[in-house]
């Protein structure tokens, strides 16, 4: 990791860094035009994403049905608690398709183009494939959201609580995206890694849709502070329905989140890199 | 200038071995039977700005390891390299921004867009700035005669077409060095004349160092005056092509069937073949395996047709048929004769 020296250095690195992301989202729009020639195809399957996502909201309707509360929550926060994980998610859905994709990447002998290019290999891959039908995802998760303070009618927003939720989303995407990236490099060890990625990512979805506090101990830290998920999924949700958050952790740890996602965002980059120079040694 | 400097590369590979049977599958993923695979051995090679070389050699002789470790995709064992003044393991990036790579058999351009929709793309990848990217671009437009097909999807695209184009995306940042691998595999003859033609003002032109990995014998002859042959992951040559040529190559065959019972009548030498008439000049006999005779001659020796005529009027000919040089025969003869020539 370069130590910033100086000035500029420092300025160096954050133009690079700006113009990194420039060529994302240009690279993400060509994705975006070649998927675009399809048009009736993109409304679809938008409609049906947004279908398949309600039916997995339902399911938290369905527990509901027999019990009033899940430990301490009613039927109306967990809906709320769903619909913050489901936005998050979606957007790492969309924005992560080219980690998804990676493993055929790899097969397909593609990422020596990659490495032939003057241009970071993540950036490159990370824009390899763009996802908009996973908007269906983040429709319904909007959607849930409304549904779900139709069930709170004690709940009030306010503008740290508005500023909680969009942070919360956000951190929530980046960690996401980060596991999305942690499953790509493992593909720099393993051929097709693809069904435990899904338990990662779809899995610790599920999970974190549900309040921490029904996991074990274990589960709860790791969720906390190894895969730090619930920094965009309980901890949010826990500040805008002024619940305690376990281990007496502060409930204003919301405003954390960034920070916590940027480094472990960080962390899932420097794995990348040695997987990289892994590639780069065998060949494969 | 060097543009390429190369001394003693190697690259080792560990294969895990699969042991045989059910139990040796099993036994494989706890303690796999590593095999030390040498793709590339002591390789030595120095090329100046601005030339055009010819790269050459048998399938899995260590030709596309070498490319990929002087592309900095690949980390060699051990060696000293310099590409474009870069060292290509610690500087890719710089690198990459100073050469052009062209696969014959697959395409960097995005596959459902536009070509000039990719081109405009690899701007943006290589920060090409506006107006060099103008005059690039017109340039490189007339050249390879891109307007026909400039807004139609690369996937529908002829191979020749999409040729043309990855030489454009590979050429847009204005690289100093360019590497084309198996450029005119499965055009046909006329496209094949045309690449030819476009690589050599792209050579003579712009002055683009080319190095040219081929299968085909008639690339190199037209293209390179210079010539490496890689087998086994070594050097084999290294120099003009006009002394492979004289030695090894040029020679065309002729494979005659003759009467069998006719060809016994005939005095036999020490070596077992039969003594023929003496042979036009530059015509040898080659190889014998009776009654089958093949015979070696020059191209500007003798036409094709009037040394069947000069056979057939002095032996019943059963069988004709002709045999180009296969590069592996030329390799394999220097093999044999353990020639391992460099020309400085």
């Amino acid at each position: 990791m370069a130590i910033i020296a100086d000035k500029a250095t420092y300025r160096r690195t954050i133009d690079n860094v700006l113009s990194d992301i420039r060529l994302y989202f240009r690279l993400i729009w060509m994705q975006i035009r070649s998927q675009g020639q399809y048009k009736a195809d993109m409304f679809v399957n938008i409609g049906t994403y947004f279908l398949t996502t309600s039916l997995e909201f339902a399911a938290v309707f369905l527990y509901f049905a027999n019990f009033s509360t899940l430990l301490g929550w009613n039927v109306g926060e967990v809906a709320m608690l769903y619909a913050v994980t489901s936005i998050g998610f979606g957007f790492s859905e969309m924005f992560g398709a080219g980690l998804d994709i990676f493993p055929d990447t790899i097969r397909l002998g593609e990422f020596d183009r990659v490495l032939l290019r003057p241009v970071s290999a993540l950036i490159q891959i990370a824009s390899s494939d763009f996802r908009l039908r996973r908007l269906g995802r983040i429709t319904q998760g909007i959607v849930a959201l409304f549904i779900a303070t139709a069930f709170l009618p004690a709940f009030h927003w306010t503008l740290l609580k508005v500023a909680a939720m969009c942070i919360g989303i956000a951190s929530g995407t980046i960690l996401f995206l980060s596991v999305w990236l942690l499953g790509a490099t493992m593909c720099f060890w393993t051929v097709e890694p693809t069904e435990l990625v899904n338990i990662l990512t779809y899995g610790g979805r599920d999970m974190l849709s549900y309040p921490l506090n029904i996991y074990n101990q274990v589960m709860q830290r790791i969720f906390l502070f190894v895969v730090p998920l619930a920094f965009g999924t309980f901890v949010p949700v826990s500040y805008m329905l002024e619940k305690s958050l376990p281990f007496g952790l502060p409930n204003n740890l919301v405003f954390a989140s960034p920070a916590v996602a940027i480094a472990f965002f960080l962390a899932a980059r420097a794995i990348w890199q040695f997987g990289v120079r892994r590639y780069q040694s065998t060949g494969s | 200038m060097n543009m390429i400097e190369v001394s003693g590369l190697g690259k080792t590979f560990r294969v895990a071995k699969r042991r045989p049977g059910l139990l040796g599958g099993l036994r494989s993923i706890v303690d796999p039977e590593i095999k030390r695979v040498e793709a590339v051995h002591d390789l030595s090679l120095n090329i100046e700005a601005g030339e055009m070389i010819g790269l050459i050699g048998p399938n899995g002789a260590g030709k596309s390891t070498t490319i990929k470790m002087l592309t900095g995709i690949l980390v060699p064992s051990k060696g000293h390299m310099r590409v474009a003044g870069f060292d290509p393991v610690r500087q890719r990036r710089e690198l990459a921004q100073r050469i052009g790579v062209v696969f014959g058999q697959r395409t960097q351009l995005w596959w459902d867009l536009p070509l000039i929709d990719s081109l405009r793309l690899l701007r943006h990848l290589y920060r090409v700035p506006e107006e060099r990217f103008a005059a690039n671009f017109a340039q490189l437009r007339s050249m390879l005669a891109l307007d026909e097909f400039i807004e139609t999807p690369v996937r529908q695209l002829s191979l020749g077409q999409r040729m043309r184009g990855d030489l454009a995306a590979a050429l847009l940042h204005d690289p100093a060095l360019l590497y084309l691998d198996e450029p005119t595999i499965g055009l046909d003859v006329v496209a094949k004349a045309r690449i030819r033609e476009i690589l050599q003002q792209i050579n003579a032109e712009r002055g683009v160092t080319v190095l040219l990995t081929t299968h085909d014998m008639d690339d190199i002859e037209m293209l390179c005056p210079r010539m490496v042959i890689i087998d086994h992951g070594r050097k084999l040559y290294d120099g003009a092509v006009e002394a492979i040529r004289e030695r090894f190559g040029g020679d065309r065959a002729l494979v005659a069937t003759l009467d069998a019972a006719e060809l016994a009548k005939l005095p036999h030498d020490a070596r077992g073949w039969p003594m023929l008439d003496t042979l036009p000049d530059g015509v040898t006999l080659a190889q014998v395996e009776e009654p089958r005779l093949w015979l070696g001659f020059k191209r500007d020796a003798i036409p094709a047709h009037e040394l069947v005529a000069w056979l057939g009027a002095r032996y019943r000919l059963h069988d004709v048929t002709f045999q180009e040089p296969e590069i592996e025969d030329v390799i394999r003869r220097i093999y044999e004769q353990n020639l391992l020539l460099s020309v400085a």
